[in-house]
Protein backbone atom coordinates (compact mmCIF):
# COMPACT_ATOMS: atom_id res chain seq x y z
CA UNK A 1 0.00 0.00 0.00
CA UNK A 2 1.25 3.50 -0.72
CA UNK A 3 2.53 5.65 2.13
CA UNK A 4 -0.30 8.14 1.61
CA UNK A 5 -3.05 5.53 1.77
CA UNK A 6 -1.56 3.75 4.78
CA UNK A 7 -1.15 7.00 6.67
CA UNK A 8 -4.60 8.24 5.74
CA UNK A 9 -6.12 4.98 6.93
CA UNK A 10 -4.11 4.89 10.16
CA UNK A 11 -4.54 8.55 11.05
CA UNK A 12 -8.23 8.25 10.18
CA UNK A 13 -8.59 5.37 12.64
CA UNK A 14 -6.77 7.43 15.29
CA UNK A 15 -9.25 10.27 14.80
CA UNK A 16 -12.19 7.91 15.28
CA UNK A 17 -10.59 6.52 18.44
CA UNK A 18 -10.35 10.02 19.87
CA UNK A 19 -13.63 11.28 21.27
CA UNK A 20 -13.02 15.01 20.81
CA UNK A 21 -12.94 15.31 17.03
CA UNK A 22 -16.13 13.33 16.54
CA UNK A 23 -17.86 15.16 19.38
CA UNK A 24 -16.86 18.74 18.64
CA UNK A 25 -16.77 18.36 14.86
CA UNK A 26 -19.88 16.28 14.21
CA UNK A 27 -22.07 15.74 17.28
CA UNK A 28 -21.99 19.26 18.66
CA UNK A 29 -23.20 20.96 15.44
CA UNK A 30 -26.02 18.41 15.25
CA UNK A 31 -26.96 19.02 18.90
CA UNK A 32 -27.04 22.79 18.39
CA UNK A 33 -29.11 22.31 15.23
CA UNK A 34 -31.64 20.14 17.08
CA UNK A 35 -31.93 22.54 20.03
CA UNK A 36 -32.32 25.53 17.75
CA UNK A 37 -34.81 23.63 15.64
CA UNK A 38 -36.90 22.61 18.66
CA UNK A 39 -37.06 26.19 19.90
CA UNK A 40 -37.42 28.16 16.70
CA UNK A 41 -37.77 25.54 13.94
CA UNK A 42 -40.85 26.33 11.90
CA UNK A 43 -41.21 29.98 12.87
CA UNK A 44 -40.53 32.59 10.24
CA UNK A 45 -37.14 34.25 10.58
CA UNK A 46 -38.83 37.56 11.38
CA UNK A 47 -42.31 38.89 10.98
CA UNK A 48 -43.29 38.73 7.36
CA UNK A 49 -40.14 36.87 6.29
CA UNK A 50 -40.44 34.51 3.35
CA UNK A 51 -38.26 31.86 5.04
CA UNK A 52 -38.14 30.09 8.40
CA UNK A 53 -35.68 30.61 11.20
CA UNK A 54 -34.24 27.18 10.46
CA UNK A 55 -33.67 28.07 6.83
CA UNK A 56 -31.95 31.24 7.88
CA UNK A 57 -29.73 29.46 10.44
CA UNK A 58 -28.56 26.53 8.35
CA UNK A 59 -25.49 28.37 7.07
CA UNK A 60 -24.48 29.19 10.64
CA UNK A 61 -25.02 25.65 11.93
CA UNK A 62 -22.94 24.29 9.08
CA UNK A 63 -20.05 26.53 10.15
CA UNK A 64 -19.74 25.02 13.67
CA UNK A 65 -17.92 21.98 12.25
CA UNK A 66 -15.53 24.22 10.30
CA UNK A 67 -14.78 26.11 13.49
CA UNK A 68 -14.11 22.95 15.52
CA UNK A 69 -11.89 21.27 12.92
CA UNK A 70 -10.14 24.36 11.61
CA UNK A 71 -9.42 26.10 14.90
CA UNK A 72 -9.03 23.14 17.26
CA UNK A 73 -8.71 19.75 15.56
CA UNK A 74 -6.25 20.50 12.79
CA UNK A 75 -3.88 23.08 14.34
CA UNK A 76 -3.62 21.26 17.68
CA UNK A 77 -2.69 17.97 16.02
CA UNK A 78 0.00 19.78 14.01
CA UNK A 79 1.35 21.53 17.11
CA UNK A 80 1.30 18.25 19.03
CA UNK A 81 3.11 16.28 16.32
CA UNK A 82 5.75 18.97 16.17
CA UNK A 83 6.06 19.22 19.95
CA UNK A 84 6.51 15.46 20.34
CA UNK A 85 8.99 15.31 17.44
CA UNK A 86 6.82 12.99 15.41
CA UNK A 87 7.44 15.23 12.38
CA UNK A 88 11.16 15.08 13.03
CA UNK A 89 11.01 11.29 12.98
CA UNK A 90 9.50 11.44 9.50
CA UNK A 91 12.39 13.66 8.40
CA UNK A 92 14.75 10.70 8.62
CA UNK A 93 12.57 8.53 6.38
CA UNK A 94 12.16 8.76 2.60
CA UNK A 95 8.77 10.39 3.01
CA UNK A 96 8.37 14.09 3.61
CA UNK A 97 6.84 15.17 6.93
CA UNK A 98 4.65 17.38 4.76
CA UNK A 99 2.79 14.23 3.72
CA UNK A 100 1.76 13.70 7.32
CA UNK A 101 0.42 17.27 7.44
CA UNK A 102 -1.39 16.79 4.16
CA UNK A 103 -2.99 13.61 5.51
CA UNK A 104 -4.23 15.57 8.54
CA UNK A 105 -5.58 18.25 6.25
CA UNK A 106 -7.52 15.71 4.19
CA UNK A 107 -8.91 14.02 7.30
CA UNK A 108 -10.10 17.23 8.90
CA UNK A 109 -11.55 18.42 5.61
CA UNK A 110 -13.45 15.14 5.40
CA UNK A 111 -14.70 15.39 8.99
CA UNK A 112 -15.99 18.89 8.22
CA UNK A 113 -17.88 17.65 5.17
CA UNK A 114 -19.33 14.76 7.20
CA UNK A 115 -20.38 17.31 9.82
CA UNK A 116 -22.17 19.29 7.09
CA UNK A 117 -23.94 16.14 5.95
CA UNK A 118 -25.11 15.28 9.47
CA UNK A 119 -26.32 18.81 10.17
CA UNK A 120 -28.22 18.79 6.88
CA UNK A 121 -29.72 15.37 7.64
CA UNK A 122 -30.81 16.50 11.12
CA UNK A 123 -32.37 19.71 9.81
CA UNK A 124 -34.03 17.98 6.87
CA UNK A 125 -35.37 14.92 8.70
CA UNK A 126 -36.46 16.58 11.94
CA UNK A 127 -37.54 20.02 10.79
CA UNK A 128 -38.28 19.55 7.11
CA UNK A 129 -35.46 21.85 6.03
CA UNK A 130 -34.86 22.29 2.31
CA UNK A 131 -32.14 24.48 0.86
CA UNK A 132 -33.64 27.12 -1.39
CA UNK A 133 -30.26 28.17 -2.77
CA UNK A 134 -28.11 26.15 -5.15
CA UNK A 135 -26.36 23.22 -3.37
CA UNK A 136 -23.39 23.51 -5.71
CA UNK A 137 -22.91 27.17 -4.88
CA UNK A 138 -23.30 26.33 -1.21
CA UNK A 139 -20.60 23.63 -1.37
CA UNK A 140 -18.27 26.09 -3.14
CA UNK A 141 -18.90 28.75 -0.52
CA UNK A 142 -18.47 26.14 2.22
CA UNK A 143 -15.12 25.10 0.74
CA UNK A 144 -13.99 28.72 0.64
CA UNK A 145 -14.89 29.27 4.31
CA UNK A 146 -13.05 26.01 5.19
CA UNK A 147 -9.92 27.31 3.44
CA UNK A 148 -10.11 30.63 5.29
CA UNK A 149 -10.70 29.12 8.76
CA UNK A 150 -8.20 26.25 8.29
CA UNK A 151 -5.74 28.92 7.13
CA UNK A 152 -6.22 30.83 10.39
CA UNK A 153 -5.79 27.59 12.36
CA UNK A 154 -2.64 26.63 10.48
CA UNK A 155 -1.22 30.09 11.03
CA UNK A 156 -1.81 29.84 14.80
CA UNK A 157 -0.11 26.43 14.86
CA UNK A 158 2.86 27.79 12.92
CA UNK A 159 3.54 30.94 14.88
CA UNK A 160 3.05 29.32 18.30
CA UNK A 161 6.47 28.57 19.78
CA UNK A 162 5.20 25.59 21.78
CA UNK A 163 2.20 23.39 22.38
CA UNK A 164 0.95 25.41 25.35
CA UNK A 165 0.85 28.64 23.37
CA UNK A 166 -0.79 26.88 20.45
CA UNK A 167 -3.47 25.57 22.82
CA UNK A 168 -4.02 29.02 24.24
CA UNK A 169 -4.10 30.81 20.88
CA UNK A 170 -6.54 28.28 19.47
CA UNK A 171 -8.86 28.60 22.47
CA UNK A 172 -8.64 32.40 22.27
CA UNK A 173 -9.78 32.29 18.68
CA UNK A 174 -12.08 29.26 18.80
CA UNK A 175 -14.45 30.24 21.60
CA UNK A 176 -15.17 33.83 20.50
CA UNK A 177 -15.68 32.59 16.93
CA UNK A 178 -17.98 29.84 18.14
CA UNK A 179 -20.07 32.15 20.33
CA UNK A 180 -19.87 35.53 18.61
CA UNK A 181 -19.85 34.82 14.91
CA UNK A 182 -23.41 33.59 14.83
CA UNK A 183 -22.40 29.95 14.54
CA UNK A 184 -24.14 28.91 17.77
CA UNK A 185 -25.98 31.98 19.06
CA UNK A 186 -27.89 33.43 16.11
CA UNK A 187 -26.51 36.73 14.84
CA UNK A 188 -30.02 38.02 14.28
CA UNK A 189 -31.06 37.91 17.96
CA UNK A 190 -28.05 40.02 19.05
CA UNK A 191 -28.44 43.77 19.71
CA UNK A 192 -27.22 45.83 16.80
CA UNK A 193 -24.31 47.22 18.81
CA UNK A 194 -23.02 43.70 19.46
CA UNK A 195 -23.60 42.81 15.83
CA UNK A 196 -21.23 45.59 14.80
CA UNK A 197 -18.51 44.05 16.96
CA UNK A 198 -19.32 40.56 15.67
CA UNK A 199 -18.85 41.82 12.12
CA UNK A 200 -15.12 42.03 12.79
CA UNK A 201 -14.79 38.28 13.21
CA UNK A 202 -13.92 36.67 9.89
CA UNK A 203 -16.28 33.76 10.54
CA UNK A 204 -19.20 36.19 10.93
CA UNK A 205 -18.61 37.26 7.34
CA UNK A 206 -18.16 33.64 6.27
CA UNK A 207 -21.49 32.75 7.88
CA UNK A 208 -23.18 35.69 6.18
CA UNK A 209 -21.92 34.29 2.89
CA UNK A 210 -23.15 30.77 3.72
CA UNK A 211 -26.54 32.07 4.83
CA UNK A 212 -27.05 34.17 1.71
CA UNK A 213 -26.07 31.28 -0.58
CA UNK A 214 -28.25 28.75 1.26
CA UNK A 215 -31.22 31.13 1.04
CA UNK A 216 -30.62 31.61 -2.66
CA UNK A 217 -30.03 35.30 -2.07
CA UNK A 218 -26.85 35.55 -4.11
CA UNK A 219 -26.16 39.20 -4.90
CA UNK A 220 -23.25 41.46 -5.72
CA UNK A 221 -23.04 42.37 -2.03
CA UNK A 222 -21.49 38.98 -1.36
CA UNK A 223 -18.37 39.95 -3.27
CA UNK A 224 -16.99 41.55 -0.11
CA UNK A 225 -17.39 38.32 1.88
CA UNK A 226 -15.99 36.18 -0.91
CA UNK A 227 -12.90 38.38 -1.29
CA UNK A 228 -12.45 38.54 2.48
CA UNK A 229 -12.55 34.74 2.81
CA UNK A 230 -10.16 34.32 -0.12
CA UNK A 231 -7.81 36.91 1.39
CA UNK A 232 -7.80 35.12 4.76
CA UNK A 233 -7.16 31.79 3.04
CA UNK A 234 -4.23 33.12 0.98
CA UNK A 235 -2.60 35.40 3.55
CA UNK A 236 -2.90 33.02 6.53
CA UNK A 237 -1.69 30.02 4.56
CA UNK A 238 1.27 32.04 3.26
CA UNK A 239 2.15 33.16 6.80
CA UNK A 240 1.81 29.62 8.15
CA UNK A 241 4.14 28.27 5.46
CA UNK A 242 6.63 31.09 6.01
CA UNK A 243 6.81 30.56 9.76
CA UNK A 244 6.36 26.82 9.81
CA UNK A 245 8.83 24.86 11.95
CA UNK A 246 9.32 21.11 11.69
CA UNK A 247 10.54 21.03 15.28
CA UNK B 1 36.96 -1.10 1.52
CA UNK B 2 33.76 0.81 0.91
CA UNK B 3 33.00 3.78 3.15
CA UNK B 4 29.54 3.97 4.71
CA UNK B 5 29.99 7.37 6.25
CA UNK B 6 32.44 10.21 5.95
CA UNK B 7 32.03 13.21 8.26
CA UNK B 8 34.57 16.02 8.10
CA UNK B 9 35.05 18.89 10.51
CA UNK B 10 31.49 19.04 11.87
CA UNK B 11 30.98 21.90 14.32
CA UNK B 12 27.88 23.15 16.06
CA UNK B 13 27.30 25.90 18.57
CA UNK B 14 24.14 26.70 20.51
CA UNK B 15 24.50 30.36 21.29
CA UNK B 16 27.95 30.65 22.81
CA UNK B 17 28.08 27.03 23.96
CA UNK B 18 30.07 24.68 21.74
CA UNK B 19 28.14 21.43 21.37
CA UNK B 20 30.43 19.85 18.80
CA UNK B 21 33.77 20.95 17.48
CA UNK B 22 35.70 19.70 14.47
CA UNK B 23 34.16 16.23 14.56
CA UNK B 24 35.47 13.89 11.85
CA UNK B 25 34.87 10.16 11.37
CA UNK B 26 35.10 7.66 8.56
CA UNK B 27 33.13 4.45 8.96
CA UNK B 28 33.68 1.34 6.87
CA UNK B 29 30.91 -0.81 5.51
CA UNK B 30 29.97 -3.57 7.94
CA UNK B 31 31.51 -1.86 10.93
CA UNK B 32 29.85 -1.33 14.32
CA UNK B 33 30.92 2.05 15.56
CA UNK B 34 30.27 3.38 19.05
CA UNK B 35 29.93 7.05 19.92
CA UNK B 36 30.56 7.49 23.64
CA UNK B 37 30.60 10.30 26.14
CA UNK B 38 28.87 11.65 29.19
CA UNK B 39 25.42 13.20 28.93
CA UNK B 40 25.80 16.51 27.13
CA UNK B 41 29.14 15.54 25.57
CA UNK B 42 27.73 16.00 22.07
CA UNK B 43 26.76 12.49 20.95
CA UNK B 44 23.23 13.35 19.93
CA UNK B 45 24.33 16.62 18.33
CA UNK B 46 26.91 14.67 16.32
CA UNK B 47 24.24 12.20 15.16
CA UNK B 48 21.82 14.98 14.27
CA UNK B 49 24.43 16.92 12.30
CA UNK B 50 25.30 13.72 10.43
CA UNK B 51 21.62 12.99 9.68
CA UNK B 52 20.86 16.54 8.63
CA UNK B 53 18.14 17.09 11.26
CA UNK B 54 20.46 19.79 12.66
CA UNK B 55 22.42 22.07 10.42
CA UNK B 56 26.11 22.07 11.38
CA UNK B 57 27.86 25.46 11.47
CA UNK B 58 30.74 23.93 9.55
CA UNK B 59 31.79 20.64 8.01
CA UNK B 60 30.53 18.13 5.48
CA UNK B 61 28.82 14.74 5.59
CA UNK B 62 28.54 11.95 3.07
CA UNK B 63 26.45 8.88 3.89
CA UNK B 64 26.57 5.93 1.45
CA UNK B 65 27.99 8.42 -1.04
CA UNK B 66 25.03 10.78 -0.67
CA UNK B 67 24.35 14.17 0.86
CA UNK B 68 21.87 13.66 3.75
CA UNK B 69 20.08 16.95 3.06
CA UNK B 70 20.03 17.09 -0.75
CA UNK B 71 19.56 13.34 -1.34
CA UNK B 72 17.26 12.88 1.67
CA UNK B 73 14.60 10.80 -0.03
CA UNK B 74 17.03 8.44 -1.76
CA UNK B 75 19.36 8.13 1.22
CA UNK B 76 16.75 7.34 3.86
CA UNK B 77 15.48 4.42 1.78
CA UNK B 78 18.66 2.70 2.96
CA UNK B 79 19.22 4.23 6.37
CA UNK B 80 17.33 3.47 9.58
CA UNK B 81 17.31 5.82 12.55
CA UNK B 82 16.34 5.34 16.17
CA UNK B 83 16.23 8.56 18.13
CA UNK B 84 16.83 8.61 21.86
CA UNK B 85 13.26 9.32 22.80
CA UNK B 86 10.68 8.31 20.32
CA UNK B 87 7.13 9.60 20.56
CA UNK B 88 4.19 8.20 18.69
CA UNK B 89 0.78 9.42 17.64
CA UNK B 90 -1.81 9.12 20.42
CA UNK B 91 -3.61 5.77 20.52
CA UNK B 92 -1.61 4.26 17.66
CA UNK B 93 -1.08 0.50 18.07
CA UNK B 94 2.16 -1.41 17.63
CA UNK B 95 0.86 -2.98 14.44
CA UNK B 96 -0.20 0.37 12.97
CA UNK B 97 3.14 2.01 13.78
CA UNK B 98 4.86 -0.88 11.97
CA UNK B 99 2.48 -0.70 9.01
CA UNK B 100 3.07 3.03 8.56
CA UNK B 101 6.86 2.58 8.77
CA UNK B 102 6.61 -0.32 6.32
CA UNK B 103 4.67 1.77 3.80
CA UNK B 104 7.42 4.41 3.60
CA UNK B 105 10.08 2.18 2.05
CA UNK B 106 10.48 0.56 -1.33
CA UNK B 107 12.04 -2.70 -0.10
CA UNK B 108 11.15 -2.99 3.57
CA UNK B 109 11.90 -5.86 5.93
CA UNK B 110 9.18 -8.20 7.23
CA UNK B 111 8.00 -6.35 10.34
CA UNK B 112 6.07 -9.26 11.83
CA UNK B 113 9.30 -11.26 11.83
CA UNK B 114 11.08 -8.40 13.56
CA UNK B 115 8.34 -8.24 16.20
CA UNK B 116 8.75 -11.96 16.83
CA UNK B 117 12.51 -11.64 16.99
CA UNK B 118 12.27 -8.92 19.64
CA UNK B 119 9.47 -10.62 21.58
CA UNK B 120 6.73 -8.13 20.75
CA UNK B 121 4.55 -10.23 18.45
CA UNK B 122 1.88 -10.69 21.12
CA UNK B 123 1.65 -6.89 21.58
CA UNK B 124 0.52 -6.03 18.05
CA UNK B 125 -2.91 -4.71 19.05
CA UNK B 126 -1.64 -2.83 22.09
CA UNK B 127 -1.42 0.98 21.98
CA UNK B 128 2.24 1.98 21.83
CA UNK B 129 1.79 4.40 24.73
CA UNK B 130 0.74 1.54 27.00
CA UNK B 131 3.91 -0.47 26.36
CA UNK B 132 6.50 -0.70 29.12
CA UNK B 133 9.70 1.32 28.78
CA UNK B 134 11.65 -1.71 27.60
CA UNK B 135 8.99 -2.72 25.09
CA UNK B 136 8.86 0.81 23.68
CA UNK B 137 12.62 0.79 23.37
CA UNK B 138 12.54 -2.49 21.45
CA UNK B 139 9.82 -1.12 19.18
CA UNK B 140 11.94 1.92 18.32
CA UNK B 141 14.82 -0.40 17.35
CA UNK B 142 12.42 -2.48 15.23
CA UNK B 143 11.17 0.64 13.44
CA UNK B 144 14.77 1.60 12.65
CA UNK B 145 15.28 -1.84 11.11
CA UNK B 146 12.06 -1.91 9.05
CA UNK B 147 13.75 -0.12 6.09
CA UNK B 148 16.04 -3.20 5.85
CA UNK B 149 18.84 -0.63 5.98
CA UNK B 150 22.46 -0.73 4.88
CA UNK B 151 23.28 1.63 7.71
CA UNK B 152 21.46 2.10 10.99
CA UNK B 153 21.81 4.78 13.67
CA UNK B 154 20.86 3.69 17.18
CA UNK B 155 20.91 6.35 19.90
CA UNK B 156 21.07 4.62 23.31
CA UNK B 157 19.70 1.43 21.87
CA UNK B 158 19.25 -0.65 25.03
CA UNK B 159 18.48 1.98 27.67
CA UNK B 160 15.68 0.60 29.82
CA UNK B 161 16.02 -3.00 28.65
CA UNK B 162 16.49 -5.91 31.04
CA UNK B 163 19.58 -8.12 30.79
CA UNK B 164 17.93 -10.78 28.64
CA UNK B 165 16.40 -8.30 26.21
CA UNK B 166 19.75 -6.56 25.84
CA UNK B 167 21.46 -9.82 24.95
CA UNK B 168 18.72 -10.57 22.42
CA UNK B 169 19.19 -7.18 20.77
CA UNK B 170 22.97 -7.66 20.67
CA UNK B 171 22.62 -11.11 19.14
CA UNK B 172 20.33 -9.82 16.45
CA UNK B 173 22.59 -6.86 15.63
CA UNK B 174 25.58 -9.24 15.31
CA UNK B 175 23.54 -11.31 12.91
CA UNK B 176 22.74 -8.25 10.82
CA UNK B 177 26.38 -7.20 10.94
CA UNK B 178 27.37 -10.53 9.40
CA UNK B 179 25.03 -9.73 6.55
CA UNK B 180 26.90 -6.46 5.99
CA UNK B 181 24.87 -3.95 8.01
CA UNK B 182 26.81 -0.95 9.27
CA UNK B 183 25.79 0.23 12.73
CA UNK B 184 26.49 3.53 14.47
CA UNK B 185 25.38 3.53 18.07
CA UNK B 186 25.63 5.49 21.26
CA UNK B 187 25.58 3.76 24.61
CA UNK B 188 26.35 4.29 28.27
CA UNK B 189 26.97 0.58 28.89
CA UNK B 190 30.58 -0.45 28.44
CA UNK B 191 29.75 -4.18 28.43
CA UNK B 192 27.53 -3.46 25.45
CA UNK B 193 30.23 -1.44 23.72
CA UNK B 194 32.74 -4.24 24.40
CA UNK B 195 30.40 -6.87 23.03
CA UNK B 196 29.39 -5.01 19.89
CA UNK B 197 31.72 -2.26 18.76
CA UNK B 198 34.71 -2.54 16.46
CA UNK B 199 35.79 1.03 17.00
CA UNK B 200 34.71 3.78 19.35
CA UNK B 201 34.97 7.52 19.60
CA UNK B 202 34.86 9.22 23.00
CA UNK B 203 33.52 12.76 23.07
CA UNK B 204 34.07 15.29 25.80
CA UNK B 205 32.47 18.71 25.69
CA UNK B 206 31.99 18.37 21.96
CA UNK B 207 35.57 17.38 21.13
CA UNK B 208 36.93 13.99 20.15
CA UNK B 209 39.21 12.67 22.91
CA UNK B 210 40.12 9.40 21.27
CA UNK B 211 39.00 7.39 18.26
CA UNK B 212 40.28 3.84 17.97
CA UNK B 213 39.47 0.15 18.36
CA UNK B 214 38.07 -0.94 21.71
CA UNK B 215 41.28 -2.78 22.62
CA UNK B 216 43.57 0.07 21.74
CA UNK B 217 41.46 2.58 23.65
CA UNK B 218 41.86 0.37 26.73
CA UNK B 219 45.58 -0.22 26.14
CA UNK B 220 46.40 3.44 25.71
CA UNK B 221 44.92 4.24 29.12
CA UNK B 222 46.49 3.42 32.49
CA UNK B 223 43.72 0.86 33.09
CA UNK B 224 43.10 -2.66 31.86
CA UNK B 225 39.36 -2.56 31.31
CA UNK B 226 37.16 -0.47 29.04
CA UNK B 227 34.90 0.90 31.74
CA UNK B 228 37.76 2.54 33.63
CA UNK B 229 39.54 3.57 30.47
CA UNK B 230 36.33 5.24 29.31
CA UNK B 231 35.91 7.09 32.59
CA UNK B 232 39.55 8.13 32.48
CA UNK B 233 39.17 9.52 28.98
CA UNK B 234 35.90 11.24 29.64
CA UNK B 235 37.17 12.30 33.06
CA UNK B 236 34.20 11.14 35.04
CA UNK B 237 36.09 9.52 37.91
CA UNK B 238 34.84 12.11 40.36
CA UNK B 239 31.28 11.15 39.65
CA UNK B 240 31.89 7.47 40.43
CA UNK B 241 32.44 8.25 44.07
CA UNK B 242 29.13 10.04 44.15
CA UNK B 243 27.36 7.09 42.55
CA UNK B 244 28.85 4.58 45.01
Amino acid sequence: MSAFRTMLLTEGKLVLRGFDVVFFGVLMPVIVAVILGLIMGGKPAYEGAGFTFMEQSFGALAAIGICAEGLMGFPLVVADYRHRKILKRFKVTPVSPALLLFVQCVINFAVTLISLLFVYAACALMFGYRMSGSPVEFILAYGLVILAIFGIGMMLASVAPDLKTANMLCSLVYFPMLLFSGATIPYEIMPSGVQKVMDFLPLTQGIKLLKAVSLGAVTDHLLFQILLMAAFAVVCTAISIKFFKWE
Amino acid sequence: MQKSLIAKGLSKKYGSKTALSDFSITIEKGEIFGLLGANGAGKTTALECILGTKKPDAGSVEILGMDPVKDRKRLFQKVGVQFQQTNYQDKITVKEACEVAHSLYSKPADWSRLLKMFGLDNKQKQPVNELSGGEKQRLSVILALIPDPELVFLDELTTGLDAKARRDVWKYLELLKEKGLTIILTSHYMDEVRALCDRICILKQGSTVILDTVDRVTESSPYDNLEEAYLWYSEEEVEIDECV
